[in-house]
């Protein structure tokens, strides 16, 4: 699904965010990235749909070199990967049907969207995907008087009015309380098991990572120090990872 | 994501020392240019009002511009030998002066010098300002201003027709002068709107120049503009309009870009991530944060713009300034009272209306 090569990111005041990291990701997996805030995970999500442009380095998304793409093109690839956000950043003041809409802009005409013209095939979907993530009946509440959690679930059906190839998830659940960063958690396996949408994932509990991950990949300073099975990650990988300090959380 | 929490420092270190001794001379040359400005000032105000007009006691001091120099001189010398000392109010506002902080701030000897600046000033201010409580109670400006006040508040309810109709025609034409500084404030907002424009050089140099202009326009009173326009396109409520609609539309392009501005990346990030083209990013990314402040602002603009057009019709800009003018000329001090009331209606109704609706969209 992806491959990234010798990734390195450095941001005009010089922080050098991301060093030489590469790694695969498989089609159909739940890969989870872990490691201090700081540590490079948002930065690299944000390369993978070029938020943020790699300095050196290469990004293959489904065998495309995508490093550099422009224009049409770089839409046409954003257009294929959803993404959803700690602070879910959806659009204020518009209705939740607005929001989930908003996710098919890719295919809509710009002046179809301005006017506010989808086609019935994507309302009907809409409408679907708003039922799957359990809002049914809120379709015409302003987005942003829900609470976090359902703000957290209008995002994801927004992210799948793209149809997505992969998700990409940034620390998905940070502003959530534990319950509900459960149930947000269990809408992104169910995504991930039953419509095969590959997931890419910033996580900050390891509780949760040992549920949900298929495979979890460490970043520390930017370097990628640790690729393997979420169940591998023992007392010594976890102080490796967030320092000698550190105590595990855990989140129930 | 914060990056400052990344614990390897990759700036080098000379850079920033380099960056640090720039800051470090960048406010000390402050300090020491508002030492001098400072102590000229004092010793200029001293000697021309102080010295001058209280003590030597004469009514027009003669002025050449070699007293301003020579004030100058005098206070870089003074300024340049107490410059280290505790008396530095330069020091004091660029942070370069130790001081303890336990000790409260006023008992600091450059506060003092602060507080004798500020009286002298005061007391300059009231000798330019010509205040004379003789001339306030003298016994022709009291009989003058009874008969002033006598007749307004007698108003001439005669000429309320003509007076509604300037009313109206101030009214009509201060909303005129909202709607067409619409759209070009709407679109220059998004030139002038820093977070939008910073991308590259070439789109922070047109922030840059938009700014420069909206800055210089609206700094010209509109009253100046109503001149200008007034000779232009004739007397009346056009010449109004145009000036009115000018510094609308440098005002609100600066309240709509400082609007824009302020919103949160958040649906702007998402809308790209999902592919949007551009304008969907701005349309659907931006426009749903800023359209119920705009609309705040418009209505507000339309408030001011209406207060303003009546100031505006004192030069020529038609509608019940002109009006108020005319008969002030004439001394018909019973239908310039009438004018005072409807103005003040006016103004009091626009204001309670712009202040419900704002309140009821925010």
């Amino acid at each position: 699904m992806f491959k990234v090569e010798n990734l390195n990111k450095v941001y005009p005041n010089g922080t050098h965010a991301l060093k030489d990291v590469t790694f695969d990701v498989q089609a159909g997996e739940f890969l989870v990235v872990i490691g201090l805030s700081g540590s490079g995970k948002s930065t690299m999500l944000r390369c993978l749909n070029r938020l943020h442009e790699p300095t050196t380095g290469r990004i293959l998304f489904e065998g495309e070199d995508v490093t550099h793409v422009k224009g049409k093109t770089l839409r046409n690839v954003r257009s294929r990967i959803g993404m959803i956000f700690q602070h879910f950043n959806l659009i204020p003041r518009r209705t939740v049907l607005t929001n989930v809409l908003s996710g098919t802009l890719a295919r809509t005409g710009v002046i179809n969207s301005i006017l506010g013209i989808y086609n019935e095939e994507d309302k009907k979907k809409a409408m679907d995907y708003i039922r799957i993530v359990g809002l049914e009946g809120k379709e015409n509440v302003r987005a942003d008087n829900l609470s976090g959690g359902q703000q957290q679930r209008v995002a994801i059906a927004r992210a799948l009015m793209q149809n997505p190839k992969v998700l990409l998830c940034d620390e998905p659940v940070a502003s959530l309380d534990p319950a509900t960063s459960h149930s947000v958690m269990q809408y992104l396996k169910k995504v991930n098991e039953e419509l095969g949408v590959t997931i890419i994932c910033n996580l900050h509990f390891l509780s949760l990572v040992r549920q949900y991950a298929s495979r979890v990949i460490a970043l520390k300073g930017g370097k990628l120090i640790y690729e393997g099975k979420p169940l591998d990650i023992d007392e010594n990988w976890f102080k490796t990872i967030y320092g000698e300090e550190a105590v595990e959380v855990t989140i129930d | 994501m914060d990056m400052s929490t990344t614990n390897e420092n990759t700036t080098p270190d000379f850079l920033q020392d380099k960056g640090l001794t720039f800051k470090k001379v960048r406010a000390n040359f402050w300090a020491l240019f508002i030492d001098v400005f400072m102590w000229s000032y004092t010793i200029l105000v001293s000697w021309k009002i102080i010295y001058e007009k209280i003590i030597l006691g004469l009514r027009f001091p003669e002025f050449s511009w070699n007293q301003p120099l020579i004030a100058l001189g005098a206070g870089a010398v003074v300024a340049i030998a107490l410059h280290m000392t505790k008396l530095s109010i330069g020091r004091a506002c660029m942070g370069l002066m130790k001081r303890d902080e336990n000790k409260p701030i006023f008992r600091e000897p450059f506060m003092a010098f602060g507080l004798v600046i500020i009286i002298l000033t005061f007391i300059a201010g009231l000798f330019l300002s010509q205040v004379s409580i003789r001339e306030f109670l003298s016994a022709s400006g009291l009989i003058g201003a009874k008969r002033i006040f006598t007749a307004l508040f007698n108003p001439n309810f005669n000429i309320i027709a003509d007076a509604t109709f300037a009313a109206v025609e101030t009214i009509y034409m201060a909303f005129i002068a909202t709607a067409f500084s619409l759209p070009f404030a709407f679109i220059l907002a998004f030139f002038a709107a820093r977070n939008l424009m910073s991308g590259s050089p070439l789109t922070m140099t047109i922030y840059s120049l938009v700014r420069f202009v909206l800055n210089v326009s609206r700094s010209i009173e509109p009253l100046v503009w109503a001149i200008i326009f007034s000779v232009w396109v004739g007397i009346g409520p056009f010449a109004g309009m145009l000036a009115l609609m000018l510094h609308s539309v440098s005002s609100l392009s600066k309240l709509y870009s400082e609007q824009i501005e302020n919103i949160s990346e958040g649906p702007i990030e998402a809308m790209t991530a999902t592919g949007a083209h551009p304008v969907q990013v701005i349309w659907y990314g931006v426009v749903p944060q800023i359209v119920l402040p705009y609309l705040s602002y418009t209505i507000y603009r339309w408030d001011i713009n209406v207060r303003m057009a009546t100031v505006i019709g004192l030069v020529g800009g038609g509608g019940i300034g002109t009006m108020l003018m005319q008969y002030q000329g004439l001394a018909k001090w019973n239908e310039v009272g009438l004018l005072v009331i409807v103005i003040a209606v006016i103004v009091w109704v626009m204001d309670y209306l712009s202040s419900q609706i704002r309140e009821a969209i925010k």
